[in-house]
């Protein structure tokens, strides 16, 4: 069974690397490599309206409303590994006349000082923070759910997303169930401190259950709908600032 | 056994393998030129200041383009090895297709040249499929971290993640470097041709 045939002559032409083909090959490769990259690249849009609407579907379904994402130890915080990202810098913020807005499809709108907010009940709680340019940080959160929030302003019953307006202008848009999440937070302390303003202070989201451009600082307005909201002049959607550019709008994690 | 069948007695490669083959090729295509597209957002070793890929050759032009393309590619991919997957268990080829004590046993005594090559070759299927598995596996760690944070615990942290996740790249590139130099050293021009659905002359 193990015995070796008896050598048989040597084919011609197998005993070494047909040096011209491998060539050829690499070349077509190389050709075809660049050209498909390049062709492919501008069909990225319409690619994506045909697979977002699918990967959203799955990300949808392996999310749990009241599921509690694993938080970590305290000693796992990475305080320097939170990268600061914002479209235009920091906003002015007069911290003295602060409200808070609840609007849109509620029963009771809100307008909350800071005080206010934080009389609600306390939580914190050690995340990861993902970025959609491929980083992450470890980072302690405390504020306020907003699912307290919103009990309060209590959403009418056809009510689907949550708008968040922030304060330098950045706008967007979560399903509702993402943003009753218990992890979803309304977040003014980072790392066991009050929010430095370049991560978002008075107020900001923070949850382990999206990317972090969902997780808008500086939040001044929450905006309870039914539907997307549209631009008044050309009836675009408007899902929020990176979504409108071409960036996923579910963005779960 | 097959391996032992003479070498001009050419089995022929089922279109099965051959579709499973060209979709693979096409899918880790996609896969590569678009991850490398978003690894440039911030490149895994050294951040922002690190080395960054040439845009020539990357598929997507912008992170949210080599994402769509990504998370498209990622359907195209996994799913073709899953049935192909299947198709190798449920028909026993996996009995024949990957490295065995035969192969180890002909490295060590065998003289015969064309039998060498089978069995590193054989190696070489064997070695990428954990690889395929592992890019999958870290590449769903990195999507959904917070639903399969099992993962991203399993691999460590983060960082050892992305690490694992982008080595799978070079991983496959060697692989397909060392296949085709296989094959061709192996088969020359005519198992190319077999593997193609037309044949040319």
């Amino acid at each position: 069974m193990t015995a070796e045939p008896t050598p048989q002559p040597p084919i011609p032409d197998d005993e070494g690397l047909p040096r011209r083909s491998f060539l050829q090959i690499a070349g077509y490769t190389a050709f075809g490599w660049i050209a498909g990259a390049t062709g492919l690249t501008l069909l990225e849009s319409p690619l994506n309206k045909l697979f977002e609407p699918v990967n959203q579907k799955v990300e949808e379904l392996i999310f749990r409303p009241q599921k509690l994402i694993p938080e970590f130890p305290k000693s796992a915080i990475e305080p320097d590994q939170l990268i600061v990202n914002s479209f235009r810098g920091n906003p002015v913020i007069d911290l003295a006349n602060f409200r808070l807005e609840v609007t849109g499809e509620v029963e009771k709108p809100l307008s909350l000082s800071l005080d206010a907010v934080r009389q609600l009940p306390y939580k914190s709680m050690v995340i990861r923070h993902v970025c959609v340019e491929g980083w992450a940080a470890i980072v302690e959160w405390g504020g306020v759910r907003l699912s307290d929030i919103l009990q309060m302003a209590q959403p009418k019953s056809g009510a689907r997303y949550v708008y968040f307006d922030s304060a330098d202008g950045y706008f967007s848009s979560w399903d509702l169930a993402s943003a009753t999440h218990p992890q979803t937070l309304l977040a003014y302390e980072k790392n066991g401190a009050p929010i430095p303003l370049e991560n978002g202070a008075p107020l900001r989201l923070a949850s382990p259950l999206k990317l972090g451009y969902k997780q808008s600082k500086w939040v001044t307005r929450i905006l309870v709908t039914n539907d997307f909201l549209r631009a008044p002049q050309n009836q675009q959607l408007m899902r929020g600032y990176w979504e409108d550019f071409g960036y996923e709008w579910y963005a779960g994690l | 056994m097959s391996e032992k069948a003479p070498v001009q007695k050419r089995s022929p490669i089922t279109v099965t393998a051959k579709v499973f083959h060209w979709v693979n090729v096409l899918s880790l295509f996609i896969m590569i030129a678009s991850g490398l597209q978003i690894y440039n957002a911030n490149p895994v070793f050294g951040g922002r200041a690190g080395l960054h890929f040439p845009m020539v050759g990357l598929l997507g032009g912008w992170l949210a383009g080599g994402r769509h393309w990504h998370f498209a590619g990622m359907w195209l991919f996994s799913l073709n090895l899953l049935w192909y997957g299947i198709y190798v268990l449920v028909t026993r080829r996996w009995r024949h297709r990957y490295v065995g004590q035969n192969d180890i046993k002909a490295l060590q005594l065998s003289h015969n040249p064309k039998r060498r090559i089978y069995a590193w070759h054989r190696i070489a299927y064997t070695a990428i499929i954990p690889i395929l598995l592992l890019a999958l596996l870290t590449g769903i760690g990195m999507y959904k971290p917070a639903q399969f944070h099992w993962i991203v615990d399993f691999f460590g942290d983060w960082f050892a993640l992305r690490v694992v996740h982008f080595f799978t790249v070079p991983a496959v590139l060697i692989f397909a470097v060392v296949h085709s130099v296989l094959a061709l050293k192996a088969g020359g021009d005519r198992l190319i041709s077999s593997m193609l659905f037309w044949q040319p002359k």
